[in-house]
């Protein structure tokens, strides 16, 4: 049997199966966008704890450099037994893997506020949650996206291994691949998974591009 | 988790984030957590009763034949990417056409992008299964974030010292190994970390086209529902991970040019 490449098989693969694969694409980019959106709480909240204490900021960054060495497939291995299958162990795998380069963004973000405007916002009478939320943060704001830009990339790719404990998106087209080796879709199916998903990550980075573009502070665009 | 190699590239702002106190912090912590981590996982499936499965996967032979696995496949494919990706870089930056630097910069970034399971699958779809494709796969995917460190480092270096280097009389080749190389090699050792912690992940995840490694326990462990193989695998393979980050940290400090 030809298990090799041909373009029209693959077009004939991708005619029969295109709404599943709208599917899956929909679900990885939801399953990644809602870990970020969790992500970005935690880790600014946590980069505003700490960003003025030496010693918990050196605690909470080498604490994310730690956690983002370790693999994912044990990481998500050892969630399933807890969380089960699917988008529980996967979204709390996203989380932690992104919570290093948004911690330390914020953490770089805020400290580059310059401290005369600080002190000009505390001079007009502001408390130092309004500052926090109207001065500090915006200016930060560009620094922070990017630590989410970094982890949208980094989780992008996570997500496909995730598929190993069910998880939701194109990996289970990758695994699917696997699975079927020697069948006459195998390269079909982990070939769709995989370039789609390089698709996905350069169509987010290149969308960070104009977030970052229209959410920064008008006066502090370039 | 095909863009931890992002992460290191702008060196800058996380020195300045980490400051001194944090990269000693880091120093003295990996290896203590490491140590706790081990020490809990052994005492908690010593002191479990294990049925046959389990003796047969959680004995001291099993498991070195698949942490030596884990390590050769991590460390063969690191010392490739090396031998092959800083002179890919080298030369690249040397030919000074704009465009071939565009390219591969944008192949850099495509190849971030990709997912690391989806090379390792595919090509083991493509060619065959086992510990070759594994190997094979690693090094492709490594490779670009080495090399494009490798461009980035040299890119930085300033004009100026290169003119200076060149107007004390030295040739290009001098100034390349003298100057240029000692000023970009914090950045190209930065590469070089990323894709060693990396490579550990990825050799994970080898088990699956039967490369072996200690993904072969987190996945048996998962498979036949035995929770102490699938920690013991987890916990071993993630203080492999935080170790090789430890010790790539400290030579990076050593061999750090002492002016930088």
């Amino acid at each position: 049997m030809d298990t090799g490449f041909s373009f029209d098989r693959l077009r004939v693969f991708l005619n029969d199966r295109w709404s599943d694969i709208a599917d899956l694409t929909l679900q990885h980019l939801a399953v990644v966008a809602i870990s970020l959106a969790i992500a970005l709480l935690v880790g600014v909240g946590i980069g505003v704890l700490v960003w003025n204490r030496p010693v918990s900021r050196a605690v909470a960054i080498t604490a994310a450099g730690i956690a983002i060495t370790i693999p994912s497939l044990a990481l998500l291995a050892l969630l399933s037994p807890v969380l089960g299958l699917g988008w529980g162990p996967t979204v709390v795998a996203l989380v932690f893997y992104s919570l290093l380069p948004i911690i330390r963004n914020t953490v770089v973000g805020l400290r580059e506020v310059p401290g005369d405007v600080l002190e000009s916002a505390r001079g007009m009478g502001m408390s130092r949650g309004r500052v926090l939320l109207t001065t500090q943060l915006p200016i930060a704001w560009p620094v922070i996206l990017t630590g989410v830009r970094v982890a949208a990339q980094l989780t992008i790719g996570i997500a496909a291994i995730a598929a190993y404990v069910a998880g939701p998106g194109l990996g289970q087209y990758i695994f699917t691949g696997l699975s079927s080796i020697g069948s006459v879709n195998a390269l079909n199916y982990a070939l769709t998974g995989t370039v789609l998903i390089v698709v996905l990550a350069l169509l987010m980075d290149g969308a960070f591009i104009l977030i970052t573009r229209y959410s920064t502070s008008r006066g502090l665009r370039a | 988790m095909s863009t931890l190699a992002g992460i290191e590239v702008g060196a800058g702002p996380r020195a300045s984030a980490r400051g001194r106190a944090a990269v000693i912090a880091r120093q003295v912590a990996a290896p203590v957590l490491v140590a706790i981590a081990l020490i809990a996982t052994y005492l908690w499936v010593s002191a479990s009763p294990l049925d046959s499965i389990e003796q047969r996967t959680l004995n001291p032979g099993y498991i070195l034949a698949r942490v030596r696995e884990h390590l050769v496949l991590t460390v063969v494919a690191s010392a490739l990417v090396a031998i092959l990706a800083i002179p890919a870089g080298i030369l690249v930056q040397g030919v000074r056409s704009r465009v071939v630097r565009a390219v591969v910069l944008a192949l850099g970034n495509i190849g971030q992008a990709t997912p690391a399971i989806g090379v390792v699958i595919l090509l083991a779809i493509v060619w065959q299964t086992g510990f070759t494709t594994a190997l094979v796969a690693l090094v492709a995917y490594s490779f670009l974030p080495v090399l494009r460190n490798t461009m980035i480092g040299l890119e930085q270096v300033s004009a100026g010292a290169r003119e200076a280097a060149r107007g004390m009389g030295m040739s290009p080749t001098q100034v390349l190994r003298r100057i240029e190389l000692p000023l970009a090699s914090p950045t190209i050792l930065a590469g070089l970390r990323t894709s060693l912690v990396f490579c550990v992940g990825v050799a994970t995840v080898a088990t699956f086209i039967n490369a072996g490694g200690l993904g072969d326990m987190i996945v048996n462990g998962l498979k036949l529902q035995r929770f102490p193989v699938l920690l013991a695998g987890a916990v071993l393979v993630g203080a492999i991970a935080v170790l090789i980050d430890w010790l790539a940290a400290i030579v990076e400090d050593i061999v750090r040019p002492r002016g930088l």
